[in-house]
C-alpha cells in the first residue's frame, strides 16, 4: 500500500470513528408554568479543556431587517467575526456599549460595515443609535459547544465528544445569574443526551417603538 | 421608482396614523355657565415624515400631515387640515439614552365648515428630552403658534372683528413610565400664554377686554366669539398598551384652566380614548 493511500484509509476510518464517538446533547427550556422558552443559549463546557479545542466557523451575521436586529440573540465563538449587513432601505448606526465588547458602527446602509471580532467573552448588547427601540445580543461564547433554543424551546449541540460537561443556560430576560443555572452532564455514546431546565423570565421593558398621544411624535 | 429613490437617498420614511374620540365639556371656552357647550368629537390624522441621518447625531425631518376632526352636533367646527414640517434634531451622545434636542417650523392650512374659523398656521418650536431608562423618559417643548384668519366682514362697535387669529406661546413637559412590558403611563403639563377665544353669549364684562369680537353662530345665533389675552394651566394624564410593536391604544384625561383678561376664567374637561400606529 502506497503511502498517500495508507494515509487516506487511516484518515477514513479516523473519521468514521470521530463520527461515531460525536454525540448530540439535546436540551429544552422552559419557564416555571412549562412554557417553552426561546433564544436561551445552552452552553455546554467540557470538563477536560482539551475537549474545547475546536474550530467552530469564526464567521456570523447579524442583520437588520425592519428595524429590529436579526436574530435577537446571536451565539458565537470567542474570536469569531460577526458582519453587520443592513437589509432596510435606510441607514442604522450600531453600537455596544457592553464590557465584552465596546464598538460604534458608523452610518451605513447594506453591507458596508466593517466586520466586527468578538474576542472576549460574555454578552454584549447591541443597539441603534438612529431607532431607539432597536435591541439585539450577541453571546459570546468561551466554548465551541452551545446552541439556542427555538420556538420549541429546544436546543441541540452536535458533534460532542462524549465526557462530562458542565452545561448552563442565559437568556436575555433571566431573573438570576447565569452561573446558578450551571449543572454536570454526562454525554455518552449515546447518539442523544437530553436534558430539561426551568428558568424564570424577568418582564422585558423595551424603548417603545410607537409614542403614545403625550409623547414626542416622531423619533 | 419610490423604492429605488428611498434606497438611493438612505432615508427613513416614517408613516404614522392616530385617531382619538374625545369629549369636551366646554367646547367654546365659556365662562358663563349657561353658554357652555359640550360636544363629542373623533380625529384623525395621518403624516409621512422623512427622517435624514446627517451624522455627528444631527437628523432632519421633513414631511406633513393631514388632519381631520368631526364633532357630533356642531358641524361647523368639522375641519380639515394639512401641515408641512421641517425640524433638525441632535442627539447629544450615543445609545437610546442619550438627551436630544430639536428645532422644528410648520406651515398648515385649516378650513371649517363654517368658514370663518380657516386660518393659516404658523408654528416654530424648540424640544428637548432624555429617555433616563427603559422605563423613564422626559421631555419637554416650547413652541410659538400663530394662526392667522380671514377677519370677518365688518368691525362691531369700532372693535376689531379678527377673533381666530392668535398667536401664542405655550411650554409643555412631560413624562412617561413603562409600568409592564405592554402598559405605560404618561402625565404632561401645559403653561400657556397668548391669544385665547371664547364664544359666549354678549356681556359688558368680556367685551371691554376684548382684543377682537365676532359673531359666532356654529353655536347659536346669539353667540359671538371673543379675542382675549389669557394664560392657561393644563395637565393631562394618559395610559397606554402596546398592541402589536406597531400600535397602541390608549386612554386619557386632560384638563384645561384659563385666567383671561378681565377675569374671565373657564375651564375645559377632555376624557380621550386614542389610537397610534407607526409603521
Amino acid at each position: 500500500m502506497k503511502l498517500t493511500e495508507f494515509t487516506a484509509t487511516l484518515g477514513l476510518v479516523l473519521g468514521c470513528a470521530a463520527v461515531a464517538h460525536s454525540a448530540e446533547l439535546r436540551v429544552t427550556v422552559k419557564d416555571h408554568k412549562g412554557k417553552s422558552i426561546e433564544d436561551a443559549v445552552v452552553l455546554a463546557v467540557p470538563a477536560d479543556p482539551r475537549g474545547a479545542q475546536h474550530s467552530k466557523a469564526p464567521q456570523d451575521a447579524v442583520d437588520q431587517v425592519d428595524k429590529q436586529f436579526v436574530p435577537f440573540v446571536k451565539p458565537v465563538f470567542v474570536g469569531s467575526t460577526v458582519r453587520f449587513p443592513n437589509s432596510d432601505n435606510i441607514r442604522h448606526q450600531v453600537y455596544s456599549f457592553s464590557p465584552a465588547k465596546k464598538f460604534e458602527l458608523p452610518l451605513y446602509g447594506g453591507t458596508n460595515a466593517p466586520p466586527v471580532i468578538f474576542d472576549k467573552p460574555g454578552v454584549v448588547v447591541l443597539g441603534c443609535n438612529i431607532h431607539d427601540w432597536m435591541i439585539g445580543y450577541i453571546y459570546v461564547a468561551e466554548t465551541p459547544f452551545f446552541a439556542k433554543t427555538g420556538p420549541l424551546g429546544t436546543a441541540s449541540i452536535t458533534d460532542l465528544p462524549p465526557g462530562e460537561y458542565s452545561v448552563r443556560i442565559w437568556h436575555p430576560s433571566m431573573d438570576r445569574a447565569e452561573e446558578t443555572t450551571s449543572r454536570q452532564v454526562a454525554v455518552t455514546a449515546e447518539p442523544v443526551t437530553s436534558a430539561e431546565w426551568q428558568i424564570g423570565l424577568k418582564p422585558s421593558i423595551r424603548v417603545p417603538r410607537v409614542s403614545g398621544a403625550a409623547s414626542p411624535s416622531y423619533p | 421608482m419610490f423604492c429605488a429613490a428611498t434606497h438611493t437617498a438612505r432615508s427613513d420614511w416614517i408613516l404614522a396614523g392616530s385617531a382619538a374620540l374625545n369629549h369636551d365639556n366646554n367646547v367654546g371656552n365659556a365662562e358663563n355657565a349657561a353658554s357652555v357647550v359640550a360636544d363629542s368629537r373623533a380625529d384623525a390624522n395621518v403624516s409621512l415624515l422623512r427622517q435624514i441621518p446627517l451624522g455627528d447625531g444631527f437628523s432632519l425631518a421633513t414631511g406633513g400631515d393631514v388632519s381631520g376632526q368631526i364633532y357630533d352636533h356642531l358641524s361647523g367646527l368639522n375641519n380639515a387640515s394639512v401641515e408641512g414640517i421641517l425640524s433638525l434634531k441632535k442627539k447629544w451622545g450615543l445609545g437610546a439614552f442619550a438627551p436630544w434636542s430639536r428645532a422644528g417650523i410648520s406651515v398648515g392650512r385649516v378650513d371649517y365648515d363654517d368658514g370663518y374659523r380657516d386660518a393659516t398656521l404658523y408654528s416654530a418650536s424648540l424640544e428637548a428630552g432624555k429617555r433616563l431608562d427603559e422605563r423613564w423618559n422626559l421631555w419637554g417643548k416650547y413652541a410659538f403658534e400663530w394662526r392667522r384668519a380671514a377677519p370677518a366682514e365688518s368691525d362691531l362697535y369700532g372693535v376689531s372683528s379678527d377673533v381666530f387669529s392668535q398667536r401664542g406661546g405655550s411650554f409643555k413637559v412631560g413624562v412617561q413610565y413603562s409600568i409592564s412590558e405592554r402598559v405605560s403611563l404618561s402625565v404632561g403639563s401645559l403653561w400657556r400664554h397668548g391669544d385665547v377665544i371664547s364664544t359666549t353669549q354678549p356681556g359688558a364684562g368680556i367685551f371691554g377686554n376684548a382684543k377682537a369680537v365676532a359673531p359666532d353662530p356654529t353655536f347659536g345665533p346669539d353667540a359671538y366669539a371673543y379675542r382675549l389675552v389669557g394664560t392657561t394651566f393644563g395637565a393631562r394624564l394618559g395610559l397606554d398598551y402596546s398592541l402589536t410593536a406597531h400600535s397602541l391604544i390608549g386612554i386619557g384625561f386632560q384638563r384645561l384652566d384659563t385666567h383671561a383678561r378681565g377675569g374671565n376664567d373657564y375651564g375645559d374637561s377632555m376624557p380621550e380614548l386614542t389610537w397610534n400606529y407607526q409603521f
